[in-house]
């Protein structure tokens, strides 16, 4: 769930998400689920000549499986409350284990 | 044929209690929040939530992250359909479900040959698209319904699909070629290890 | 925050990333590319989060006489998502 969270603190920023596939698409996130699927609006590919089948397109939805990247605006993330969120995560993937 | 209409109105009222958000798994980036742990009963207008309790810092309403969420805004418009494979349908979404099948009305498929800057049409009808097999799904922008990017061009189906499977034959052996120099540096392919044999 | 007594020991694989936290790694990908930057986030998929990051994917290309030879082309992010299911393996060690 630490990145889906985090996904949602990044609402309305602009991303730019690269593909398995080798496409990258540019947009504003405009919202993530718990499979980390992520819906971008106002989009543009990167390549536009090879890929001009999302010319006429303004918003996606990404299937979260299909996605190998997503660039972030760094200015946009708190690192230290982020390597927190991780450590809290993490003990808590522990915790959960032992219980188990 | 079953009234289309019928089918998308079946998801409207509330999203599929499965992937309901669960308030405690929310803790690591906000702020401990009431409403969180009360949420609104399904179909609940999200403005109506806005006003109950003032919120410590404007937060969006947590269904509106959910896959059907996204989906819904999605239904009944007229999409493009990225499949895994790479092909490329472009038809209307008449209903779907939390696993991300979709059913497609009248739907087109889109042939693209970028080296010859050509593309074409076939039309395929109705399709039921098997969720773990689409890549991205785009909505298509009415004012430029259609728009393919010059100097692209439409041509003749027997022409763009011979040329289409020529490229593709092109691609699959240099890609074969790739792989096996690489694999004598250590490396992986995106796919291997899933390969079918 | 409230740390457990294991918080600096290594019981499990994924304590060895946690340990790498706000540390530069070296992680190797499917699809032939490598990364290395900044760990700043992980989860139990390996989903991870890097900071100034360097990317280099290695392609083949082939000469006049048919001789193959590997390229590597270098890329710079501020700030990535990388995918979990994309893994093969992740260093504390960066490579010299």
């Amino acid at each position: 769930m630490l990145f889906f969270s985090f996904f949602k603190t990044l609402v309305n920023h602009e991303v730019t998400v690269e593909l398995k596939n080798d496409i990258s698409i540019r947009g504003t996130l405009k919202s993530v689920d718990q499979y980390l699927n992520i819906k971008l609006d106002d989009i543009s590919v990167v390549e536009e000549m090879k890929y001009p089948h999302l010319s006429s397109v303004k918003n996606v939805f990404i299937r979260g499986s299909v996605v190998r990247y997503v660039h972030l605006p760094a200015a946009a993330v708190d690192t230290p409350l982020l390597e927190d969120a991780t450590r809290r995560e993490a003990s808590q993937a522990v915790a959960k284990a032992k219980q188990g | 044929m079953a009234d289309p209409r019928l089918s998308s109105s079946n998801h409207a009222p509330g999203f599929p209690p499965a992937i309901r958000l669960e308030p405690g798994q929310l803790i690591p980036f906000d702020q401990p929040q009431q409403h969180m742990n009360h949420p609104p009963p399904p179909g609940m207008n999200p403005m109506m939530q806005m006003q109950q309790g003032p919120p410590p810092i404007p937060q969006l309403p947590p269904q509106m992250f959910t896959t059907a969420a996204q989906l819904l805004d999605l239904t009944d418009k007229k999409l493009m359909v990225v499949l895994r494979d790479g092909r490329k349908l472009i038809g209307v979404l008449r209903s779907w479900d939390q696993f991300g099948n979709l059913v497609m009305q009248d739907t087109v498929e889109r042939l693209f040959v970028p080296k010859e800057f050509l593309y074409a049409d076939i039309e395929r009808g109705l399709f039921l698209v098997r969720g773990e097999n689409v890549s991205l799904l785009g909505e298509i922008d009415l004012d430029k319904d259609d728009y393919i990017p010059p100097p692209y061009q439409l041509a003749p189906v027997d022409k763009v699909f011979a040329l289409k499977k020529a490229e593709d034959v092109e691609n699959k052996k240099s890609e074969k070629l790739k792989q096996k120099r690489l694999a004598k540096e250590g490396f992986e392919g995106e796919h291997a290890g899933e390969a079918i044999l | 925050m409230a740390d457990n007594d294991q918080s600096n020991s290594v019981s499990e694989p994924l304590d060895l990333v946690r340990l790498s936290l706000d540390e530069v790694v070296f992680v190797k990908l499917r699809g032939d590319r490598e990364l290395k930057g900044r760990l700043h986030a992980y989860d139990s998929h390996c989903n991870i989060v890097l900071g100034e990051v360097e990317e280099t994917i290695y392609t083949i290309e082939e000469d006049d006489e048919g001789e193959e030879t590997v390229k590597t082309t270098k890329k710079q992010a501020e700030m990535l998502f990388v995918r979990g299911e994309s893994f093969v393996l992740i260093s504390p060690q960066p490579p010299s």
